[in-house]
């Protein structure tokens, strides 16, 4: 499961995982997705680019 | 003292604090990160979970889950370690109940609050997962609390200040065009009509200085305002930024307070 918070800074960035996991599905580019989700700092980016789901 | 707001939303705000001193400021940071109560998860009774995630790695995530605890919301609560009840009462917590079969995965928004102001922030959160007939059960208490004590009751996830750049250059050296390119930020634009470099937005300086380092000529100099700071606040959610700077505030001057009165006894 995706942390809560970004590791480094606190931000609440699981509550995004969902949208950021259907609109990558959709074929939009990673790095649109997270600038429109206002995901600004490269510590919480990298929280969701990086996530590999091990519970299936 | 001035201050001037540059940008303010639900979650974030920026201003410049002109003429302060950097022990103020500083105390200001530090209030505002960890002596502004809010409200998170503490106690969590689990009655039934059959998931694969430990009990107590799932009450670390519904500890760290934001709840809406702005100043409608947690007015007039009790600290829990200042109320006078046992363990906890309606006086200083909330409770939440979470109740669910699966198959399919639970997020913030099944937790059912008692109280309708005191709810997660975001409804999309997932908790975990739950397969084929796997059942989970339990009731958790939110208190209010302070940074200080559990990183889960800092209101703020990004809470800094920076000294006022600036940028002075140096008219008798070579004017040095390229130094434009190298700044990561942008802040230089080659003028060459003017026979200048000219400064854009200088509040994005981050004063990384990789345009002195690869001026050669001494042409260009960064430094900063001593008085001036540019102060960022943002928040998790759980309460406005700008709620978070007057509580702080409050809560310096009744340290101040203590001072007054001390030295008047
Ligand atoms: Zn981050
Ligand atoms: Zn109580």
């Amino acid at each position: 499961m995706i942390p809560i918070r970004c590791i480094s800074c606190g931000k609440p960035v699981s509550a995004y995982f969902d949208e950021y996991n259907s609109r990558l599905a959709d074929g939009e580019d990673s790095k649109a997705i997270l600038d429109d989700m206002g995901l600004k700092r490269y510590c919480c980016r990298r929280m969701l680019i990086t996530h590999v789901e091990t519970w299936e | 003292m001035e201050i001037e707001v540059k940008s303010k939303d639900e979650n974030e705000i920026v201003f410049i604090v002109r003429d302060a001193e950097v022990p103020f400021i500083n105390a200001i940071r530090r209030i505002a990160m960890m002596e502004v109560p809010k409200i998170a998860i503490e106690d969590v009774n689990i009655v039934q979970n059959d998931s694969a995630m430990f009990n107590e790695v799932l009450a670390h995530r519904l500890g760290l889950t934001p709840l809406i605890s702005n100043l409608d919301g947690i007015e007039g609560m009790e600290m829990a370690n200042e109320c006078d009840c046992e363990e906890y009462c309606p006086k200083c917590s909330v409770s939440f109940t979470l109740s669910k079969t699966g198959p399919g995965i639970i997020y913030s928004k099944d937790l059912v609050s008692t109280d309708s102001t005191i709810k997660p922030v975001y409804d999309t959160i997932p908790l975990l997962k739950l397969k084929e007939d796997q059942n989970i059960e339990l009731e958790v208490v939110a208190k209010i609390g302070l940074g200080k004590d559990h990183a889960k009751w800092i209101p703020t996830t990004v809470c800094a200040y920076k000294q006022y750049p600036k940028i002075t250059f140096n008219e008798d050296a070579e004017v040095n065009y390229e130094l434009a390119d190298v700044c990561p930020r942008n802040i230089l634009k080659s003028d060459k009509r003017s026979k200048k470099l000219k400064v854009q937005n200088i509040e994005d300086c981050s004063m990384c200085k990789a345009c002195v380092r690869a001026d050669e000529n001494d042409y260009i100099n960064i430094g900063f305002e001593e008085k001036n700071f540019i102060f960022r606040i943002e928040t998790d959610g759980s309460l406005p930024p700008e709620e978070v700077l007057s509580k702080a505030c409050d809560v310096l001057s009744d340290k101040a307070d203590k001072f007054i009165t001390f030295s008047k006894n």
